[in-house]
């Protein structure tokens, strides 16, 4: 007597499950230009490494003597797999069945997926394609009735933000739920030219007389620009990689600390061009990135958001082999002022960076807020209270580095009134309420109106200012700690990141982040 | 097309119509800020038309500079 008959039906089920959406369904995906599920699975993980969990569930016709004639599996595959030898969760739709929708799906696998995750204290990768487990207007007819709303689970989605990394891949078209999947992360990765996001589809929007194409409505140039999507690379064996390169500067979770590893970057090298890196003419401006990529270790820098509210810079990076969150200012973009949009990704940022436990530096170069009435009818104001509150409740290690501008309320965000922070500046910083220029017209309007000369009277009240505003005098008040040479710069930061390493704390953040 | 990624004040053109670039050179500067922001061009081309003239203000997403690329 053994089990082998019954364990034989196990595995022949096991294969049916394999099938997907059939032959035909699985063609139509290749022809498109994208992967299945399992195969998606398959290259992202290590070698043999995927343990699914449910391959039995799915939807099985019988027979009158209750025999299986046909059975397919639940259109949502998730297990605990491997990358880079570290133990994840994935999880992803099969577009293959019912394109993901509700119809060919088990929820409870859904559910358990994040439960596994967050249980475990293990990193979540979804694979999104479809409407991610989302309900169709089919769904009234498979289920008899229409449904009231609601998105079972989402607990689970909110209580992981606060405690395990998560990574969304939109691989294809996403919609409904799937976006919101794909938009509840940590960081999130669309394929150019194959993936579209979007609450709902062309067709639906073409009734609310809006006639566009996928790509038009959803594609990486909309969603990048909005900042419902982080990244977006050619193909989807970039976005894996790119998922994994996300996960390689975070701890398993909240309950843990990022490794260092082992550096072949002198920390103590200095660079030479830094010294005339900032133009000595305050209209010019410079590119941060080659700065940036110039002081940390080599090769390390991994942007994040490059497209959104791009006055700032925001990536992960590592110095003397520690993982650090590091924000920059890009005067390329509205000369380094926050927008909106800006003060919304620091907003992210500086809570991805508290959550997971990383020190903070900041490079800054930030001349204040945008202006103007753009930036008055997209509550830049607003937002950006909401970021400099989120700087404030950070307890995370945090390096402030003044390289040029300083001005304002969103200059004066480069540092936490709370708690110490370690604060430099360069020679070439320049601070105060606001830059003269401009700044003196305010302020000396009647001298200047009055003046016999108003043009002579600017100037003359130009040059007295501006001997008064050198970093130096500033320092006379100790209103700056230091004002370094900016070639020792990566030593001063590789200094921060041995400093802080011993200071961050596991657990949980009072307040846990919001998507 | 190559479109406005700030709003301000078109500073200077550098470039004329028919002109052929090469990569990374700068098309013209916008005033945003109070601080002067090139607008380059990524790959060689030519320029097919620009839509804008100095002293012009512009909103971010206005198009500026129609280039060919395949030359």
């Amino acid at each position: 007597m053994s089990w082998e008959k019954e364990l034989e039906e196990k595995v022949s089920r096991e294969k049916l499950s394999e099938n997907l959406g059939g032959k035909d369904r699985i063609k139509k995906q290749h022809d498109a230009g994208l992967y299945t599920i399992r195969e998606r699975i398959d290259i992202l993980t290590d070698k043999s490494s995927f343990n699914e969990v449910g391959k039995l569930a799915g939807h099985a016709i019988y027979n009158e003597n209750n025999d299986l004639i046909d059975f397919k599996g639940s259109n949502f595959i998730f297990g605990k797999a491997k990358i880079d030898g570290r133990n994840i969760i994935v999880g992803g739709d099969d577009f293959t069945l019912r394109g993901g929708s509700a119809d060919a799906s088990i929820k409870e696998k859904h559910l358990k997926c994040e439960q596994m995750a967050l249980s475990l204290q293990l990193p979540l990768i979804r694979i999104v394609e479809g409407s991610g487990g989302g309900g169709s207007v089919k769904t009234i007819e498979t289920s008899g009735r229409a449904n009231v709303p609601e998105v079972e689970g989402w607990n689970l989605v909110v209580e992981s933000m606060g405690t395990i990394p998560r990574v969304a891949l939109g691989l294809g078209s996403v919609a409904g739920l799937g976006a919101a999947h794909l938009a509840c992360s940590h960081y999130s990765v669309m394929v150019k030219e194959k993936s579209a996001v979007f609450v709902a589809g062309p067709p639906v929007v073409e009734q609310i007389g809006q006639k566009l194409s996928k790509n038009e409505l959803g594609g990486y140039e909309i969603q990048l620009k909005s900042g419902a999507v982080d990244d977006a690379v050619d193909t989807e064996e970039e976005a894996f990689e790119a998922a994994k390169k996300f996960l390689s500067y975070l701890p398993n979770s909240v309950y843990q600390l990022s490794d260092q590893i082992i550096s072949k970057d002198d920390p103590k090298r200095t660079s030479e061009w830094l010294i005339e890196a900032i133009p000595k003419n305050i209209k010019a401006i410079y590119k941060i990135r080659p700065i940036i990529e110039d002081l940390v270790d080599k090769g390390s820098f991994f942007e994040i958001g490059k497209k959104y509210g791009k006055s700032i810079v925001t990536g992960f990076c590592r110095l003397n082999g520690w993982p650090i969150a590091l924000m920059a200012s890009d005067p390329y973009s509205y000369g380094g002022c926050w927008t909106s949009d800006t003060c919304k990704k620091v907003q992210k940022f500086v809570d991805l960076a508290e959550t997971f436990h990383l020190p903070v530096i900041y490079l800054v170069d930030c001349p204040g807020f945008q202006v103007g009435l753009d930036a008055e009818k997209k509550g830049t104001i607003k937002e950006g209270v909401r970021a400099m509150s989120a700087i404030w409740q950070t307890t995370t290690p945090w390096m402030s580095i003044i390289m040029r501008n300083c001005f304002g309320v969103a200059g004066a965000a480069h540092k936490r009134g709370s708690s110490y922070i370690s604060r430099f500046a360069w020679p070439s910083a320049r601070w105060g309420s606001l830059p003269l220029e401009g700044g003196i017209e305010a302020a000396y309007r009647s001298d200047i109106e009055n003046a016999d000369d108003p043009k002579l009277e600017l100037q003359k009240i130009t040059t007295r200012l501006n001997k008064l505003r050198s970093p130096i005098r500033s320092a006379e008040s100790f209103l700056i700690e230091e004002i370094i040479d900016p070639r020792h710069t990566r030593r001063i930061m590789c200094e921060f990141a041995d400093l802080s390493a011993p200071l961050r704390k596991i657990g949980i953040t009072n307040r846990t982040m919001r998507p | 097309m190559i479109y406005a990624e700030v709003s301000g004040t078109i500073s200077e053109i550098l470039v004329t119509s028919d002109q052929i670039v090469e990569k990374e050179t700068d098309l013209l500067i916008i005033e945003c800020m109070k601080m002067l922001i090139p607008v380059t061009t990524k790959n060689k081309g030519k320029i097919i038309n620009i839509y804008v003239k100095e002293n012009d203000i512009i909103n971010e997403g206005d198009k500026l500079i129609e280039m060919k690329y395949d030359i």
